[in-house]
């Protein structure tokens, strides 16, 4: 809630403005690091695993269980921050990076030490040209005071961070297809095994981490706090606070940090202020933006921790936790088209199902938008969906099949008002514009 | 496959012991004879999980963990399953692992991948090329449902004819985006020239080089293309498959002796008789695998050219006129029988251990052991002591083994050597390429390591590129010790060292002396006489070998030179055509016959000029350079009146008295065996000997290693080395010659090898003309200079019996002092060993234009 402590817009808090060095430094800047590079990196790995912080790119894995992963032995070792951020109506890395960049190159050097890396790379997408440039300059500024390349601190200990700008791909933030696209290659998946926390898996084949801008930015605040203030905060299987990207219809869109244990209520209703229209009701929320599972925006769901395991319970995931809210004047079906153009906007191409199924699903519902479909094209798109489902080489497959899936499990009536029935049309409607 | 420790996998239900680490499609097949479907997956490359059509269930055979015993369930070991299907190319052998390829799951997934597959492929079988011989196909008939669900209209719509270079085509409908042919290029060539372009369904494959796929592998993913998307500009629309009957053959270009199968039809354009309609990689995994090189596969029209020789031709006068055999042949015998024993035979490296076998017995009837080899290369009677041993294998070298290639280039010379080369030092073998130029493979020696897009790890690639003085290739070897102590060492103590020498700028004293100088490092390392150890040379033509077998030599061949017959017979050689010099000595010979494809410049001095069959029209053997004898079988029509050289040869014994003419090539070499204990008495029925061989491609299962076909024509026999058999080689001593100077204001003439030439037997295949390199002579910058040329130029190269009107093309990589020209590029002959050349500018590269 409002007056709940922050730990990655901790600045609201202290009303500082964190983008300068100093400011940050004032207040509990890079004593995490100081911390860390006193410890052993195993230890620093303990704090973490502790702490109970899981990646907040969507999966929610356990940051030091991943970390754990890095082979001691080997020589070469990278630690790559995802700052792809391509998930629809996901803006949270971006408000980090431009307002507290410095907590995140904090955390990163902190990974960076605990997994033995002396080299580090943030990959952003493309459109962040202009913050890959203020980061660059942050750097430099770290440089100057030894908290970057040589002897960090006087610790021995050498890290070199560099940022790289992708070329606008969603794909990208997939963490194999990020570490082609890092090394020069076609933005496609690997096939896993190995994975890049195995030899030959990683970047250039090193062992390597990919942690997102999110949870690389809470490590600061751990080493600092220790784990068990972090485990403190949120629910048994959430730690700590998350930002949630609210966008769609409420009062008050934008970026919140709250701890896990919110409910969508006390987002979308309490801060938000509800449905940014009198008169008009909830309908539906997509909580992880177009890749997670909609549902309906009932009062079960409203009274939902926000949190994995109770987002789970409601058939959905919160993934990177970017709630696209949908009140009642909005056709689902047209959500399913839009997300589905996305897909298949984006699909790499390199395995069969999600190539020809997120072509093959677009047309048929751009059939059924137009009011040309039948009762049967509904089972066809379902059926195409959970074919794709399950077989594709990465998640997005997955993530293009769940808009058809779970718009008809949740919404059947939506799509059942644009086919044809008894022989008779269907009521046509306004398609989104192509190639959107 | 090597010996690995063995591991026990489950299979529908039926226990397998594989090795393990084994890729599990590879296992399923090889061990439990089950087809696992795919498109993307190729025995060859590394896997890459793509296409999802070879989707099973998966489990582990769960243990307890403290005890480490099976847990078992029902009397039946418990099984954790994995919730989704899993792709078997992505999977290795593990011991207790379990696999359902026969569920409705794995039905279900297959039939859904073939789905998606066919949602935007066109419905073009009926005029499609791979119609008939289709992994896709073949694999709908196998696993679709029958029905297709995508609207018809929402099919997408593409470029259908997208020359992706002059060799190949793309058919952006077809495509299926496996990227084995990226991967081929990337992994398994080294010449990185395809790749993706955009992504999502409007992915497609694009060449990235210029010229368009640039490469002399080309072909191969044609082969390996699991649908029509790539066909070949020679064969696309040509035939259908089932019309085919493929004939095993042997490439004839190189020493490589590549397995062909010459796919054949009656035909209306060759007047209803057999024709090639496409040449077919045949599988051979100790000689070319299931590759092979665009010359191989594109270079087939000269067989049927109209500008062969077509009929026996008799010189009355000025002209040579047609005749008949039954007028040619006693008019021979008169010449021969007049001779007096004062003949002698030059024969190249094209013609087959029958046809020299018949030559030789011809000369010894008439008293005569003249029998000369003409050939660039000398040294060669060294590789039947110390050659490659038995069992060698270029596919089976790597870490821990050393390759020298030296004095060669070898991707222009033996592009199938330099593929398996390549592969060698990719599997971490040790790579020297010592030259006096820069070449590709050099490139390739010196690299550390290789990027290769589908594979992530980097593997260290070892390796060394050095460049010595022009023409001192012997010198450098034989001194190695002293001058590079570290590479020698390096060679002699590695595992195994497999030698492959060039002639490159080399006389034949000079080819000699780098042979001697290369068999004492073998011997002084112990790398002969076993397998993967040895010498191997790049003879040109298919035949080199044979010719050191069957007893020719340049020995002899220098002997004709310095005291030439009275009647000189050339066999498959063009000495006019070859050396400007020869003409010097061959107006001593008074009656010259030749044996040959082409009318060529030897022909126009010719008395008598007979024509031979090619290999595509006739039974015969060659020798490839690792010593293996094989066998290539009759696919083609003849043209005209032309023969085996073997049977004209036997007829004309027949007239001389030498006993009765044999009638099939198999009865030449029966004899032929039970003469030369080299030969070991091997009969035809040997050469025609075929096991199975891993991977098994070429079967039914096409989708799995592509059309290459499945070896029917036989593997061939490896013959011994004298060291195979036991007698211990001893060093020789290397007669170093003086290597040749050029004259005072002159350069040194170099003359270099190209894959694609302006000879008698490329100039038929139109299609490769414009990867033909315009004829040019390479000189370093500051000789131009001196001689005011700048690059493009149009230069003459004068020299001892000609001259020759070219292109200069003038950088740094041409060590001063020298002038390179590459052989058979120009109009007039140029010559085939290093001599002195002056070069003079004829005009600016603007006036040319």
């Amino acid at each position: 809630m409002s007056e709940t402590k922050h730990i990655l817009l901790r600045w609201k808090d202290v009303k500082a403005d964190f983008r300068k060095l100093a400011e940050y430094r004032k207040h509990e800047g890079f004593e995490g690091l100081k911390k860390a590079l006193a410890a052993k990196p195993e230890e620093v790995i303990d704090v973490v695993k502790n702490s109970g912080l899981r990646g907040r790119g969507g999966a929610g894995f356990p940051t030091g269980v991943k970390w754990s992963f890095i082979p001691k032995q080997e020589p070469i070792k990278y630690f790559v921050v995802n700052a792809d951020e391509s998930e629809t109506g996901t803006f949270k890395d971006r408000l980090i990076m431009e307002t507290n960049p410095y907590q995140l190159l904090e955390g990163l050097l902190i990974g960076a030490y605990a997994i033995g890396a002396h080299t580090a790379y943030i990959y952003l997408r493309g459109e962040f040209w202009d913050i890959a440039a203020q980061l660059d300059a942050c750097i430099e500024e770290m440089r100057k005071e030894g908290l970057v390349g040589k002897n960090i601190l006087g610790s021995g200990y050498d890290c070199e961070i560099y940022t790289h700008l992708g070329a606008g791909a969603y794909i990208c933030g997939e963490e194999t297809a990020l570490l082609n696209s890092l090394e020069g290659k076609l933005g496609q998946p690997r096939v896993r095994p190995p994975f890049p926390a195995n030899k030959g898996g990683g970047l250039y084949g090193e062992p390597t981490v990919v942690n997102n801008v999110e949870t690389i930015a809470n490590v600061p605040w751990i080493m600092t706090h220790g784990a068990d203030a972090y485990k403190a905060i949120g629910t048994e299987q959430s730690a700590g606070t998350k930002l949630y990207c609210v966008s769609g219809h409420v009062k008050k869109p934008g970026v919140y940090e709250l701890p896990f244990s919110a409910t969508f209520r006390e987002l979308l209703v309490d801060i938000c202020g509800g449905p940014s229209v009198e008169g008009r009701s909830f309908k539906a929320l997509l909580p992880s933006g177009g890749s997670g599972p909609i549902v309906p925006l009932n009062d079960k769901v409203l009274d939902t921790r926000m949190s994995y395991e109770d987002t789970a319970k409601i058939g959905t995931i919160i993934g990177s936790a970017s709630l696209i809210v949908m009140d009642d004047s909005v056709d689902i079906t047209w959500v399913a088209s839009k997300v589905t153009k996305f897909f298949k906007h984006e699909s790499c191409g390199k395995c069969t199902p999600c190539r020809e199924g997120t072509y093959w699903l677009d047309k048929v519902i751009d059939r059924i938008m137009a009011g040309e479909g039948s009762e049967r094209d509904i089972t066809l798109i379902e059926n195409v969906a959970k074919n794709m489902a399950g077989i594709t080489l990465c998640a997005l497959g997955e993530f293009a099949a769940n808009p058809i899936i779970h718009t008809i499990k949740q919404f059947p009536d939506d799509f059942k008002q644009h086919v044809k029935k008894d022989g008779k049309a269907a009521k046509p409607v306004a398609l989104p514009a192509a190639g959107d | 496959m090597a010996e690995t420790k063995l591991v026990t996998i489950t299979i529908d239900g039926k226990a397998y012991q594989v090795p393990a680490g084994s890729n599990l499609v590879d296992a399923a097949k090889w061990h439990a004879d089950n087809d696992i479907p795919v498109f993307c997956y190729h025995p060859k490359m590394a896997p890459v999980g793509m296409c999802r059509m070879c989707v099973v269930e998966l489990g582990m055979v769960e243990k307890d963990r403290a005890t480490g015993e099976v847990i078992m369930e029902n009397g039946q070991p418990k099984v954790r399953w994995m919730p989704k299907l899993q792709t078997a190319c992505t999977q290795v052998a593990t011991d207790g692992m379990v696999v359902r390829t026969d569920t409705d799951k794995v039905k279900a997934g297959r039939e859904s991948v073939i789905e998606f597959l066919l949602t935007s492929h066109p419905l073009d079988c009926p005029i499609c090329d791979k119609g008939g011989e289709c992994p896709l196909q073949n694999l709908t008939m196998a696993h679709g449902n029958g029905v297709s669900r995508m609207n018809f209209a929402d099919k997408l719509k593409l470029d259908k004819h997208v020359p992706l270079g002059d060799l190949i085509y793309l058919d952006e409908e077809r495509c299926i985006q496996c990227a084995r042919c990226i991967r081929f290029q990337d992994e398994i060539v080294g010449d990185d020239v395809l790749a993706f372009h955009e992504r999502g369904r409007r992915l497609q494959i694009i060449t990235k080089s210029d010229p368009g796929f640039d490469t002399y592998f080309s072909g191969n993913t044609t082969d390996i293309c699991p649908v029509g998307a790539l066909t070949t500009a020679d064969f696309r629309f040509g035939a259908r498959p089932w019309e085919l009957t493929d004939v095993p053959s042997i490439c004839p270009h190189d020493a490589a002796g590549t397995n062909i199968s010459l796919s054949t039809r009656l035909d209306r354009d060759f007047g209803g008789r057999a024709m090639i309609k496409r040449v077919m990689p045949r599988q051979n995994e100790a000689v070319n695998e299931i590759w092979i090189s665009d010359r191989t596969r594109f270079v087939h029209h000269f067989t049927r050219s109209d500008d062969r020789l077509q009929s026996p031709m008799v010189r009355r006068g000025e002209r040579l006129s047609p005749t008949v055999w039954n007028e040619a042949i006693p008019a021979l015998a008169e010449v021969l029988k007049a001779a007096n024993g004062d003949v002698a035979v030059l024969a190249g490296g094209g013609a087959s251990n029958e046809d020299l076998w018949e030559l030789r017995q011809l000369l010894k009837g008439l008293g005569s052991e003249r029998l000369g080899a003409w050939t660039t290369h000398s040294g060669a009677e060294l590789l039947l002591e110390v050659g490659v041993g038995k069992g060698s294998n270029l596919g089976t070298l790597g870490k821990g083994d050393a390759i020298l290639v030296v004095a060669s280039d070898l991707e222009e010379e033996v592009p199938m050597w330099y593929l398996r080369v390549k592969q060698a030092q990719d599997r971490g073998a040790f790579l020297a390429v010592a030259n006096h130029r820069p070449t590709r493979l050099a490139e390739i020696a010196s690299q550390t390591e290789r990027k290769v897009a589908s594979q992530t790890e980097r593997k260290p690639l070892v390796g060394k590129s050095v460049l010595y003085e022009a023409g001192k290739a012997a010198h450098w070897l034989n001194d190695l010790a002293n001058s590079d102590p570290e590479l020698y060492n390096t060679l002699k103590d590695a595992q195994n060292l497999v030698i492959i020498a060039g002639a490159e700028g080399l006389d034949w004293d000079g080819g000699r002396a780098l042979m001697q100088a290369a068999a004492n490092l073998l011997i002084a390392g112990g790398h002969v006489g076993k397998p993967n150890n040895g010498l191997m040379a790049t003879l040109p033509e298919a035949n080199g070998m044979g010719l050191q077998y069957l007893g020719y030599t340049t020995q002899n061949a220098l002997d004709i030179i310095k005291n030439p017959p009275s009647v000189l017979i050339t066999a498959q050689c063009d000495p006019l055509g070859d050396d400007p010099t020869a003409g010097s000595w061959m107006s001593k010979v008074n009656t010259l016959i030749t044996l040959t494809l082409f009318p060529d410049d030897t022909t126009q001095r010719a008395a008598f000029a007979l024509p031979v069959q090619s290999f595509a029209e006739r039974d015969g053997t060659f020798i490839n350079g690792e010593r293996r004898v094989q066998r290539f079988y009759t696919a083609q029509g003849p043209m005209g009146d032309a023969l085996p050289l073997w049977e004209i040869i036997a007829r004309l014994r027949e007239r001389l008295g030498q006993g009765r003419a044999k009638v099939s090539a198999a009865a030449v070499m029966l004899e032929l065996s039970n003469h030369l204990p080299s030969f070991n008495g091997i009969r035809y029925k040997d050469l025609a000997q075929v096991e199975r061989q891993y991977p098994d491609v070429g079967g039914k299962d096409l989708y799995y290693g592509g059309t290459a076909y499945q070896n029917k024509g036989g593997l061939g026999v490896q013959l011994p080395t004298t060291a195979d058999n036991g007698s211990a080689p001893t060093t020789g001593t290397v007669n170093l010659p003086e290597v040749k100077q050029a004259k005072k204001g002159e350069l040194l003439l170099i003359p270099t090898v190209r894959l694609y030439n302006r000879s008698h037997i490329m100039r038929p295949s139109a299609l490769i003309a414009n990867r033909v390199a315009k004829p040019f002579a390479a000189l370093n910058n500051a000789d131009a200079k001196k001689l005011g040329i700048k690059h493009g130029d149009r230069v003459e190269v004068r020299f001892n019996g000609g001259q020759a009107t070219v292109t200069a093309q003038v950088s740094d990589s041409t060590p001063q002092g020298v002038v390179f020209v590459p052989r058979y590029l120009a109009d007039t002959p140029t010559p085939m060993v290093i001599t002195s050349a002056s070069v003079v500018k004829v005009s600016d590269a603007v006036a040319v234009q």
